[in-house]
């Protein structure tokens, strides 16, 4: 129950992006606004596909419910050379030919591309920093203390 | 505070002007304030008002459209300001951005800005270390600039005044070289800056660590809580602005303080044009603005004028003060004024590993950032073949990793369950700089700004001495970490341009002779009696220590005098 409230709560924004949820009867945009790179509501439901084969849903929800598809466009948007942004949208429009398919087939599609390929690193790089910097990472997993009011600098860790 | 009826001279016309409201402007009006004077505050930028200008400060990390990561677009545009460790999302309202005030690099310089109420008091760094008479008989006894007109005893009862209201939090370390303070009690060392201060202090005699000296309230005593400010809350989101009023700044703590004597009028938006001379009476007799908005131009008048308005930009407002008597800027028979600009030299860090105390953590934040290691090189006589030295900040933390080369599940985990690692370690230097006439500030003769203000050509370059030291600060910090039991040892040489430690002192320097110094020892124009300067552009020599702390007690210790002699019809 708690997890299904904070999934909810994460629909309505996706970490300050705020989702347009009017219908527009256009149905190819995507459903943020970008300034710079076009990507259509078909690219958007590709990226959901890979950045939930980077980062699925276990007991916890992954990255798709956690919009962070929606993240990687912004930041690619608005974050990035207009090189890199490029090479990121011909390296989404290659993907394309996972889409549909298995999250162990898309993983190892993405693994076939390697680290140095940067299509692929700006995408995990951008699906990590998404769902690191989450609210529900941050608030559920890993807990972020906007006022920690303290600092003890010799603290014993417990094994 | 006065509403602004600009229509009549008389209405123009206050006890004392103060240009600029940053850290040193702060402190000039509350002492105005304190003593009675119709203050007339003038600061360039924008209002912000404590609390409910500060529009991030509660924001948690998700809900930065970018994470707290500048947008690419702004970072193309503003190549300067995007080099600050502070420019992000977070507190990027608060800082000047290149194209608003352009200004010419002769050299590289890269001017860091905040033109706001409070300037760059809520942005600073809120080191507070007392300069000490090592300092100031620095250019007497290794023979360059000139001799500062004063010595510690003249500043020590100013830097008790200015810590008690300020809120220092610091350790009594009995170092002459760096004196105690009035101090609230200070931040620990963490438990590898601990082991680190004592390997050091063993095998070097003359070479302490200690907790860095902090302008947090670490324990809130009466006359912080009459401010409306309470204890440090280890937010360390400073640059936001602080809801607690935990750090030091103009904003929470002066600018206020002199608004409730009723002797305040804040005026934002006023870009100050110049000084006014009065070549019959022989004295300044108000300030000229242009109102940033409308581009109007108005005179000020007032008996005594404190120019507040950070280092340079001192500087300037001086240099195109222009009359009859002074041509070349106001009070400047010595043709010092825009020379001997100096800076502090950040260009060097290292940092390392620490594979010991592994069953150590810690937990919370830490505002005071660790250790600080006081200036031990050439500080009883000259070791060295470069004259000076450097102050040293070191620091060890403990962070998680998190495995990132997987995908999907393994990644998942890994990101959900971070491991420790080993310590880490770092240190960056802060030397001092020799102040010469060839590093310099000063006028174009077309270009000027929006504002028919003439833009600034900054002309100011690291030398020998500089690179000398810096080679010495890598070698001794290597050596030192190597004698520890530091591993993976990495120097970082960056040579980032001047005006990035921000920290440029000098231009309107403090001295005995008028004939090679602008000012005397009451921070007093020596030719033109009414005018002050406190920021710090008055500043002889750099020392290694931060400067901030030194232009509050200056700025307090000034006004005094100041008043007395209004009071005494000397000025």
């Amino acid at each position: 129950m708690k997890r299904r409230s904070a999934i909810k709560q994460l629909f309505i924004l996706a970490g300050g992006i705020a989702i347009a949820t009017s219908c527009t009867g256009d149905r190819k945009k995507s459903s943020i606004a970008l300034s710079k790179v076009d990507f259509s509501k078909a690219d958007e439901d590709l990226l959901g596909e890979l950045v939930e084969s980077i980062i699925p849903e276990t007991d916890s929800p992954g990255a798709k419910a956690l919009n962070l598809h929606l993240f990687v466009m912004k930041m690619v948007d608005d974050c990035h050379s207009l090189e890199d942004q490029t090479v990121f949208v011909e390296g989404l429009k290659k993907a394309k030919s996972v889409k549909g398919k298995s999250p162990q087939e898309i993983q190892q599609y993405l693994s076939s591309l390697g680290n140095e390929d940067k299509f692929f690193s700006i995408l995990k790089r951008r699906t990590i920093m998404g769902y690191q910097n989450s609210e529900y990472v941050m608030k559920n997993k890993i807990i972020y203390e906007l006022v920690p009011g303290r600092y003890d600098g010799a603290v014993k860790v417990s094994s | 505070m006065a509403f602004l009826n600009i229509d009549s001279q008389k209405d123009r016309t206050y006890d004392a002007i103060v240009v600029g409201s940053g850290i040193s402007g702060g402190w000039s009006a509350k002492e105005l304030c304190e003593r009675g004077l119709k203050t007339l505050v003038l600061e360039r930028g924008r209002d912000v008002q404590h609390i409910k200008d500060y529009p991030t400060t509660n924001m948690y990390p998700w809900e930065f459209e970018h994470r707290n990561e500048m947008p690419y677009q702004i970072k193309q545009d503003n190549p300067v300001v995007s080099k600050c460790y502070a420019f992000h999302e977070d507190a990027a309202h608060f800082f000047v951005k290149d194209k608003e005030h352009p200004y010419i690099q002769e050299k590289p310089f890269d001017w860091i800005r905040g033109y706001q109420v409070g300037g760059k008091s809520l942005l600073w760094a809120r080191q507070t270390q007392r300069w000490s008479d090592f300092d100031f008989e620095g250019p007497a006894r290794d023979s360059f600039a000139v001799d500062w007109p004063i010595r510690y005893a003249d500043l020590k009862p100013w830097y008790d005044h200015v810590e008690r209201f300020a809120g220092i939090a610091g350790d009594k370390d009995g170092l002459p070289e760096l004196p105690d303070g009035e101090f609230l009690p200070g931040y620990p060392l963490n438990v590898v800056e601990k082991y680190f201060k004592q390997a050091v202090e063993k095998k070097y005699t003359n070479r302490k660590v200690i907790s860095a000296r902090c302008a947090h309230i670490s324990q809130p005593q009466p006359i912080h809580i009459q401010q409306g400010r309470t204890q440090c809350q280890n937010r360390t989101l400073c640059q936001r602005g602080c809801p607690f009023g935990g750090y030091f700044s103009s904003n929470a703590s002066t600018l206020p303080w002199a608004a409730k004597t009723g002797n305040l009028t804040l005026r934002p938006d006023s870009v100050v044009h110049s000084i006014l001379y009065d070549e019959q009476k022989g004295r300044a007799i108000g300030v000229r603005v242009i109102d940033r908005n409308t581009k109007e131009e108005i005179d000020f008048y007032a008996k005594v004028i404190f120019v507040n308005a950070a280092a340079i930009n001192t500087n300037l407002i001086l240099l195109n003060s222009i009359s009859n008597r002074f041509p070349n800027g106001l009070g400047n028979d010595s043709d010092t004024l825009g020379k001997y600009v100096a800076f502090h030299n950040y260009s060097a860090r290292i940092y390392a590993e620490y594979e010991g105390l592994l069953d150590y953590k810690v937990e919370g934040r830490n505002p005071a950032g660790g250790a600080y290691i006081p200036r031990f090189r050439n500080l009883h006589t000259q070791e060295t073949d470069y004259l000076r030295g450097y102050a040293a900040g070191f620091g060890a933390y403990r962070s998680s990793h998190s495995d990132t080369s997987g995908l999907g599940e393994d990644l998942k985990n890994s990101l959900l369950n971070p491991k420790l690692g080993n310590w880490g370690v770092g240190s960056h230097m802060m030397g001092e700089t020799i102040p010469k006439a060839s590093n310099y500030v000063a006028l174009d003769v077309d270009k000027k700004d929006e504002w028919g203000i003439p833009l600034l050509k900054i002309s100011i370059d690291y030398d020998e001495n500089d690179e000398k030291m810096k080679k010495d600060y890598l070698d001794t910090m290597e050596e030192m970490f190597v004698n520890v039991g530091f591993t993976n040892i990495r120097r970082n040489d960056s040579w980032q341009a001047p005006g990035l430690d921000i920290h440029e002192m000098g231009g309107v320097r403090m001295g005995l002779d008028p004939k090679t110094s602008m000012l005397n020892k009451w921070n007093q124009l020596h030719a033109v009696p009414n005018v002050f300067v406190t920021d710090g552009a008055a500043m002889t020599s750099t020392s290694t220590q931060n400067p901030s702390l030194t232009y509050m007690a200056f700025s307090a210790r000034s006004v005094d005098f100041a008043v007395s002699e209004l009071r005494k019809q000397n000025i």
